[in-house]
């Protein structure tokens, strides 16, 4: 469970007050699969970063239950230091037994292509494969709730869409509850239970996609459900909407 | 490229030793003051078959390691208690910066007051001179941590413990290993000072003894004993942690003291 409450993040920039995040609320039940779309600078990140407990609200509060959580960031942030299994089992170690570590290390990287640069070091990849390593790191724990900050943008459009299937695929395997943020619409009505729409700060919009998984970007309902959230972003402001609206 | 560069600082030093025998050769140097490649070499093979090269070498060779060794394992605690304590840093910062600023030769004299003129004087010696650059670097490498990398270990739950051998000691490393070289040279320049002044055996030692003696080619050949050891010391250290951290890569270049 996730849940914002009359959320606000505040940042000084240059002596001045920049509004991040403006009086959210919002609940993310168990198992639910949003995805967050919005121009940059909305406030998209610093929702996902309050989620994830990276930074703390100015006011309000946030509460999550889930016992491991997975955050892919926009960048790969992988240890130069470690190769990519070594990075891929970053958050087992300590934690399982090293014959699990290794086979579900060995697992995950065949999931995300990566089998044959097991030993390779992060600056021997390219940023698609270190980004490929950090979903794998990812998802490796099993996590309950799972935070992606657009965590295909660095990708080829090939294996975008094989990570977007295997994503959706995990998720209808084990439910975690799963944040993504984009400023890819398209993405967001692929991938996305439910899309809510981000302005200025604030939740401005909440629709559920009521289409089955896995989608086609060419259906014309993903076209339709595409256009209708385009339309209502390229708008511009609207008043946001009430917390109860956007509670699930 | 490793060839090629290895051959450009072999061509380096073969034209060096031309241009020294050319000189000697030409009649423009006092073979006194400056004895031919020849003669140093000729003196380097004396001391090495009577055995008293190797003996001034070993001793020279555990004065440095062991001062070196004491620097490193009092230099690393010791920075990363100051990088998590404000108090550790606000007691002991001021006295280590007034320390750093005086060369650790002007102490010699206080040094054989207080610790004789044994070997606890000479390894004095070289720990103030290679306890700086190991200790700066390993803080300037905490300090100069990744952020980013921190909020990863943030949000897999690392405790602190964990934090900062998982990530920030390893995030040092490349700053550590600029400080080590750089200690090392410093380690082997201190020595020598030490033992020019109160010794009996060692590689300073020697110099001195020769100079004495007249011996200028004695004092040369010292004198380039001194500079190759340090080199291969340095190229050791290097293949060592090529070896034990291959990510460094090119990070080692910039470690030239």
């Amino acid at each position: 469970m996730l849940e914002f409450s009359d959320v606000s993040r505040r940042y000084d920039v240059a002596g001045g007050a920049v509004v991040a995040l403006d009086n959210v609320s919002a609940a993310f039940p168990p198992g639910s699969l949003t995805t967050v779309v919005g121009r940059s600078g909305c406030g998209k990140t610093t929702l996902l970063r309050l989620a994830a407990g990276l930074t703390e609200p100015s006011g309000g509060n946030v509460q999550r239950t889930a016992e491991r959580i997975g955050v892919v960031f926009q960048d790969a942030r992988l240890m130069p230091w470690l190769d990519v299994a070594a990075n891929v089992a970053f958050g087992l170690r300590g934690r399982l037994p090293p014959a699990e570590i290794d086979a579900r290390v060995a697992a995950m990287l065949a999931l995300v292509g990566l089998e044959r640069f097991h030993a390779a070091y992060p600056a021997q990849l390219s940023g698609g494969m270190a980004q490929r390593v950090a979903i794998a790191r990812a998802l490796v724990i099993e996590p309950d709730l799972m935070l992606l900050d657009e965590p295909f943008a660095a990708l080829d459009a090939f294996t975008r869409r094989v990570l977007q299937g295997e994503l959706i695929a995990l998720w209808q395997r084990r439910r975690p509850t799963v944040l993504l943020v984009t400023h890819d619409v398209e993405e967001a009505v692929l991938m996305g239970e439910t899309i809510i729409e981000m302005e200025a700060g604030r939740l401005v919009g909440r629709h559920a996609i009521a289409l089955p998984f896995p989608r086609d970007p060419t259906d014309p309902a993903v076209v339709g459900h595409r256009r209708a959230v385009l339309d209502r972003l390229i708008a511009g402001p609207r008043f946001p909407v009430a917390a109860s609206g956007v509670k699930s | 490229m490793r060839l090629s560069r290895t051959l450009s600082f072999a061509a380096v030093f073969a034209a060096l030793i031309a241009v020294w025998w050319g000189a000697g050769r030409a009649g423009w140097t006092n073979a006194y003051l400056l004895p031919s490649p020849a003669a140093v070499i000729a003196a380097l093979a004396d001391l090495g078959r009577s055995g008293v090269l190797g003996h001034h070498v070993a001793v020279s060779l555990g004065r440095v390691l062991a001062g070196f060794a004491l620097s490193v394992a009092l230099a690393l605690p010791l920075a990363v208690v100051m990088t998590a304590s404000r108090t550790a840093r606000a007691v002991i910062d001021p006295p280590l910066e007034l320390l750093r600023q005086i060369p650790p030769l002007a102490l010699i004299p206080l040094l054989m007051l207080w610790l004789g003129i044994g070997e606890a004087q000479k390894l004095g010696i070289i720990v103030l001179a290679s306890f700086f650059p190991v200790f700066l670097g390993v803080r300037s490498g905490i300090e100069r941590v990744d952020n980013r990398l921190l909020e990863v270990g943030k949000v897999m739950r690392l405790d602190r413990a964990e934090m900062l051998t998982r990530i920030v000691l390893p995030s040092a490393l490349p700053s550590l290993v600029v400080g080590l070289r750089i200690s090392l040279g410093y380690s082997w320049r201190a020595l020598v000072g030490a033992e020019l002044v109160a010794s009996s055996a060692g590689l300073g030692y020697m110099i001195v003894d020769a100079e004495n003696l007249a011996r200028t080619d004695i004092v040369l050949a010292g004198i380039l004993v001194i500079g190759a050891i340090g080199l291969l010391s340095d190229l050791l250290l290097k293949l060592a942690v090529q070896r034990c951290a291959p990510w460094l890569g090119d990070q080692l270049e910039t470690a030239h003291a």
